[in-house]
């Protein structure tokens, strides 16, 4: 890291061919290491770009993508069987449903925890609960679910065992749609909360401390000093997350809804990922999944280039 | 005169018997020569020059002293006497039991699927044809009939061409016959019923009736942990689960014909009166005597497992012989363990149609489905394998093997399994039930035709049941059952790529149905239906109404 941050402060004098060669001998190595990740990328990630004709095209197996025949309706066959279908319909209404409310509940969730932190005098204790709370984040979703079992499920679950001696009576967590809803969401901020606030943390440590200083001068309290230097200071990470959450509002992780779903709340709990996985990939309609795919990522594009442009409009720097 | 008539009948059948092994390799000595095959030392048709072939295996795993599901003595044996009987080299290759279907995917799509391979999923393979990667056997089949004996023998023309299609002759599959059709039972706890004087249930009246009392005594039952009282099981997998019950409310008039056009489904959620079912397991739901969480858990998960294995459950709807499975790990190992040595489940036979009978809707004769993949360049050699592993020998080896290592002779002659219990030999253990996984083309034990002694000998070979359990559960699961017919007309287009989702939708759909409030009951139904109609079913009745009527025109019954 610092090394690559140091480089462009030499800044090898592009003077001849010898002075490029100067450069790629000094710094070489930078060079290597970078060669992975782009192989990654033109391996994993363009190459198969060209597999995107299956949404147009009738999948076979023994065929290569160039030589599968069209599909009917100009190509569009797929396109037009996922927006007739229900089930799909549905998803695309589960998805955006799920993911503005992680938006809404789970965005601004890190910002407080890292402000909070952040006040916190104690440094012992600041750094065992930031510990602590970004633990969560390296559970597969598949043990947060059965966790969520354990301590949700109406009859065995701890939590309603709990409720049920104190009286309470038992809530219907993962049995009912709605509550489902807010399991869902809340096991989605449990699991990311503390490790999206390291990089508001490491934000707010780059905020200059004179700053500070001249805000306790001019005699602002602490809640002062949040409105004024750190929440400024903060903005343009804000922004760039914000703009990267809302290019996600149309994805959607496979692994949360599908390990956490259960055949009561499928209602809400279907999304595009799982519908791709049942409807596609497991009844083995190649076309179809590869279509409802394509869609997704064109639509999660558009949005990803709107947050942008709005927020070079708002005067922000955006991603681009 | 006497001895003059013993010779001549022993010459007569000297001859005889000559004649017929002339005619045989004579009508078939061009045939061998083409396929490169000479007849053995041991009359077997074996290959001049070896033949490699690769044959799929399902592997179950490792747990409980199981040995490698591809090397191991069984295979060496089957390795060691393909190759002496007919020069075949075979080599296995592992897939994994629990997800076959999409292992088996992904090896054929990269071109890496073995010669021969076996799949429960019939349109797996139908997809795979269709692309072109399945190897068509009616040619092979035919061509070759006199070199393959036992496949004929075993499986016959009902089997073999079982998939032929009625349009283009082509047979992608083969399917492997299923030698014991047993598939469902309803279970009850025989001790509770002792506890509470009560009968064997023998009507639903008699059955709900046990389910209040089993409710109402929990604390008789079950002592402090009265409130873990579940009087009757369910899972997700509703339409399994209720299956014996269901059936009892379908018309028993029900045509050949409706049992195909309303069968895509096979749990028969769409034979008519399935609502009237499940709006009794609703009933029950409300009145607190089925598992609340019953819907939360998924496949696989064992939550339900361990409540069976520590006593809490009075009663279920499940597999033939589940609870007697697995020996001291298994439910009534557990049970007699944590409970007592009389904590029994007894299967019962509960649920009578409207006819009085204990209906119940069976498969059809069939199992796993064989195939050769399109790049298979050994077809000859893959069916002479399947003919070595239907070979009646060859299946009584594997299913029961030795003397003394993996089965005991009791004194009447029956054949007890032994298999990962004490005094077998370890390095014998069958990794699955009778072998199930090398002999591809039988389910289920089959000693030669003794029906008595097989019967016999599947009922003593769960360890630590008494045998007179397993045998009731055997005549349970099989009494007034209704034995499902060989519907040949071909592919419907409707179908393709439906069976997952719409498989997905029934769970919903009926574990919905359940836990809704009675008044809501049949607006929850008649919405998921029209949905169920509308999301791809409607059109699959149609188009199999139109198949049916296209090949059996008016008729309603088939033979």
């Amino acid at each position: 890291m610092n090394t690559a941050a140091r480089a462009p402060v030499v800044r090898a004098k592009p003077k001849a061919a010898k002075g490029i060669a100067t450069y790629l001998r000094r710094y070489w190595t930078l060079y290597l290491l970078l060669a992975l990740p782009l192989a990654y990328f033109a391996i994993f990630k363009y190459t198969p770009i060209a597999n995107i004709l299956i949404a147009f095209k009738q999948y076979n197996m023994t065929k290569s993508v160039w030589h599968m025949q069209w599909a009917k309706n100009n190509g569009w066959e797929f396109f037009i069987k996922a927006f007739s279908n229900r089930d799909f319909l549905y998803a695309l209404r589960n998805t955006i449903t799920l993911n503005m409310l992680d938006l809404v509940v789970g965005f601004p969730a890190p910002i407080l925890l890292a402000l909070l932190l952040n006040e916190l005098p104690f440094k012992a204790f600041k750094r065992v609960t930031q510990t602590v709370a970004y633990m969560p984040h390296f559970l597969s979703w598949i043990i947060i679910s059965q966790l969520a079992l354990q301590l949700f499920a109406p009859t065995n679950g701890l939590v309603n065992m709990a409720l049920r001696n104190l009286g309470f009576g038992t809530i219907p967590f993962l049995n009912d749609s709605a509550h489902w809803v807010w399991t869902y969401v809340f096991l989605g901020i449990w699991q990311s909360v503390g490790w999206n606030t390291i990089i508001y943390l490491a934000a707010i440590t780059g905020i200059n401390p004179e700053l500070y200083e001249a805000a306790s001068v001019d005699g602002a309290g602490r809640f002062r000093k949040i409105f004024h230097v750190t929440l400024p200071g903060l903005k343009p990470t804000i922004v760039v997350l914000l703009i990267l959450s809302l290019g996600r509002i149309l994805g959607s992780d496979f692994d949360r809804p599908y390990a956490l779903t259960n055949k009561i709340v499928n209602d809400v709990s279907n999304v595009i990922a799982t519908f791709v996985y049942t409807s596609g990939i497991k009844s083995m309609q190649f076309s179809l999944a590869t279509a409802v795919g394509l869609f997704q990522s064109v639509v999660c594009v558009i949005f990803l280039l709107g947050a942008n442009t709005i927020a070079e409009r708002l005067g922000e720097r955006g991603l681009m | 005169m006497k001895k003059f008539l013993a010779l001549f009948l022993a010459v007569m059948m000297t001859a005889t018997l000559f004649s017929f092994a002339a005619s045989a390799e004579t009508a078939d000595s061009a045939l061998l020569a083409e396929a490169g095959l000479e007849v053995g030392p041991d009359g077997a048709y074996r290959f001049i020059e070896t033949r490699k072939i690769t044959v799929e295996i399902f592997d179950r795993g490792l747990d409980n002293g199981k040995t490698s599901a591809y090397d191991n003595k069984w295979t060496q044996w089957i390795h060691d006497s393909v190759l002496a009987k007919h020069n075949i080299d075979v080599e296995y290759q592992p897939v994994d039991r629990w997800t076959e279907v999409d292992q088996l995917n992904n090896l054929l799509a990269a071109g890496d699927a073995p010669d021969v391979c076996v799949t429960y999923d019939y349109s797996t393979i139908q997809n795979y044809a269709k692309m072109g990667g399945v190897t068509d056997l009616a040619e092979y089949v035919d061509k070759y009939a006199s070199v393959l004996p036992s496949l004929w023998g075993w499986l016959g023309e009902s089997n073999i061409y079982w998939d032929k299609d009625p349009a283009t002759g082509s047979i992608w599959a083969l399917e492997a016959k299923l030698a014991v059709n047993t598939r469902i039972n309803t279970f009850v706890r025989q001790d509770w019923l002792e506890k509470l004087g009560i009968a064997e249930p023998t009507t639903l009246e008699e059955f709900e009736a046990m389910l209040r009392s089993f409710k109402d005594n929990a604390e008789l039952l079950l002592g402090d942990e009265a409130d873990k009282m579940v009087p009757f099981s369910l899972s997700q997998d509703v339409g399994w689960r209720d299956d014996h019950l269901a059936a009892a409310f379908i018309p028993e008039t029900i045509t050949d014909k409706d049992i195909y056009v309303y069968g895509f489904d096979d749990r028969h959620l769409m034979f008519p009166g399935y609502k009237e079912a499940v709006r009794k397991l609703n009933e029950w739901y409300n009145e607190g005597l089925i598992w609340p969480d019953f819907a939360l858990y998924g496949d696989g998960d064992t939550t339900e497992d361990n409540m069976f294995k520590a006593g809490y459950v009075g009663s279920m709807i499940h597999n033939w012989d589940l609870p007697y499975r697995d020996g001291d790990n298994g439910i009534t190992g557990n049970l007699h363990k944590l409970v007592g040595p009389d904590a029994n489940y007894v299967a019962v036979t509960a649920f009578q149609n409207e006819a009085g009978l204990y209906r119940k809707f069976l498969s059809a004769p069939i199992d796993r489905k064989v195939f050769l993949t399109g790049a298979n360049d050994e077809p000859l050699a893959s069916l002479l394998y399947l003919d070595f592993i239907s070979n009646a020998d060859t299946v009584k080896f594997l299913q029961v093997g030795e003397e003394g290592k993996t089965h005991k002779v009791l004194e009447d002659g029956t054949i007890q399994n032994i298999s990962g219990q004490e005094g077998s030999d370890p390095e014998w253990i069958q990794n699955s039930l009778n072998n199930i996984d090398y002999t591809i083309t039988i389910n289920g034990l089959n000693l030669g035709g003794d029906i008595e002694l097989t019967l016999k000998s599947i009922a003593t070979g769960y360890a630590g049941v008494d045998a007179a359990l397993i045998a009731k559960a055997y005549d349970a699961s099989l009494l007034d059952g209704r034995i499902g017919k060989h519907v040949a007309v071909g592919e419907v287009e409707a179908e393709v790529g439906m069976s997952n989702p719409l498989a997905e939708k029934r769970d919903v759909m009926l574990c919905n149905a359940i836990i809704a409030k009675p008044e809501d009951f049949d607006n929850v139904w008649d919405s998921a239906w029209a949905d169920y109609l509308a999301s791809g079913a409607q059109a699959i009745i149609d188009g199999r109404l139109a198949a049916w009527e296209a090949v059996y025109g008016e008729a309603t019954m088939l033979p």
